[in-house]
């Protein structure tokens, strides 16, 4: 039986493109980030365009999101990490349109492969020391270094350089697994329908009936992952403040 | 950002801001159970996983396997509690933070 849940991840090319030697294809991958960045800038420039004092439904919408965003900037990097409003704005939105968009039935969900999770993974850390040397200088380097005796640092800096380098892995990773497993395990249940269902035609068709319960199963586990589309979201944007915000204030409680 | 906002609306939005607590409804979501293991568990894991890579990748460079993938591993768990900690320090911070409003919520009631 062809019923293969991780199908739904493949990657197709859709217009083949070979250019000296890489593969530069329109996937339905690419296809699936233009939606989700078309999604959103439509959307968020039609609810801009009216700016109303009594907002309409669209333009409350963006608002939430909007002041969600700047809250939670404002709670964990404070008035200097609003600068970087624009870029965390841009990254909570992208992966939460992904998920959502991810669990219409059909479609592609573009934050369940690693490459484009650890490629904003790799954008937000970069930004972060980028954003660390041109404020502090090489004194950015200080992060690695906590107050303790010299022949402590010896242990204690490449542990926190490691335990640095860590945080692109684990930021692309949880967001990816989460993406993968949740709907890995929707099609696995979608699977069970179909075969208990296709009990009908062997000598016991009474078995077919039980082919209801993971149906029911299926419904509860796609609300599920509608928290958890969101909840990934959020979790990845505030952690691109956290990080910011030791890079602006090189963690104070050292 | 400044916005430029008829008076009589400003006020009326200083006291809903004042009637429901400022910052309690939005950005402070706590996360879930789930949530909270998932990050403890990845955390750790990706630490260790950086630590040997990060070993096997200089013994292959310097040919002195297997020294460093031994030593980086150590240093890599260490860096995976580490992170948990942080992570848990991090999450103390915020029950406590949304506790406290919560408090001085209930005292403006009374």
């Amino acid at each position: 039986m062809a019923m293969n849940p991780m199908e739904q991840f493949e990657v197709k090319p859709l217009v083949p493109l070979h250019i000296g030697g890489y593969d530069l294809s329109f996937t339905n991958q690419s296809l699936w980030m233009c939606i989700v960045v078309g999604a959103a800038s439509i959307f968020l420039l039609y609810a801009g365009a009216s700016r109303r004092l009594v907002p309409t439904r669209a333009q409350s919408m963006a608002e939430l999101g909007y002041e969600f965003v700047a809250n939670m900037i404002h709670s964990t990097a404070g008035d200097a990490g609003l600068k970087f409003f624009p870029f965390v704005f841009t990254i909570f939105m992208f992966v939460l349109l992904s998920n959502f968009f991810g669990l219409l039935p059909g479609s592609f969900t573009v934050t369940s492969q690693i490459a484009v999770t650890f490629a904003l993974a790799a954008v937000v850390i970069l930004t972060v020391i980028l954003v660390g040397f041109l404020r502090h200088g090489i004194g950015f380097l200080k992060l690695f270094a906590p107050k303790a005796p010299w022949y402590l640092l010896v242990l204690l800096v490449p542990i926190e350089v490691i335990s640095f380098l860590t945080r692109p892995i684990s930021l692309s990773v949880r967001l990816f697994a989460n993406m993968l497993a949740g709907h890995t395990m929707l099609k696995v249940f979608a699977g069970f329908v179909i075969a208990l269902g296709a009990t009908a035609i062997t000598p016991k068709p009474y078995w077919s009936v039980l082919s209801i319960a993971p149906m029911f199963l299926i419904v509860a586990i796609t609300t599920l992952e509608l928290l958890v589309a969101f909840l990934q979201a959020y979790v990845f944007a505030i952690l691109t403040c956290i990080y910011l915000s030791e890079a602006l204030y090189l963690h104070d409680q050292h | 950002m400044p916005r430029r906002e008829p008076d009589d609306l400003r006020s009326l939005g200083n006291r809903l801001d004042a009637a429901r607590g400022k910052d309690t409804p939005q950005g402070g979501a706590p996360p879930s159970s789930m949530g909270i293991a998932f990050r403890f568990g990845t955390e750790l894991g990706a630490a260790v996983f950086v630590g040997a890579g990060l070993g096997w990748l200089l013994d292959r460079f310097l040919h002195t396997s297997p020294v460093f993938l031994i030593v980086l591993f150590f240093l890599g768990a260490a860096a995976g509690i580490l992170n948990v900690m942080r992570a848990a320090k991090e999450l103390n911070a915020q029950a406590a933070s949304s506790q406290a409003t919560a408090v001085t919520e209930k005292d403006e009631e009374n």
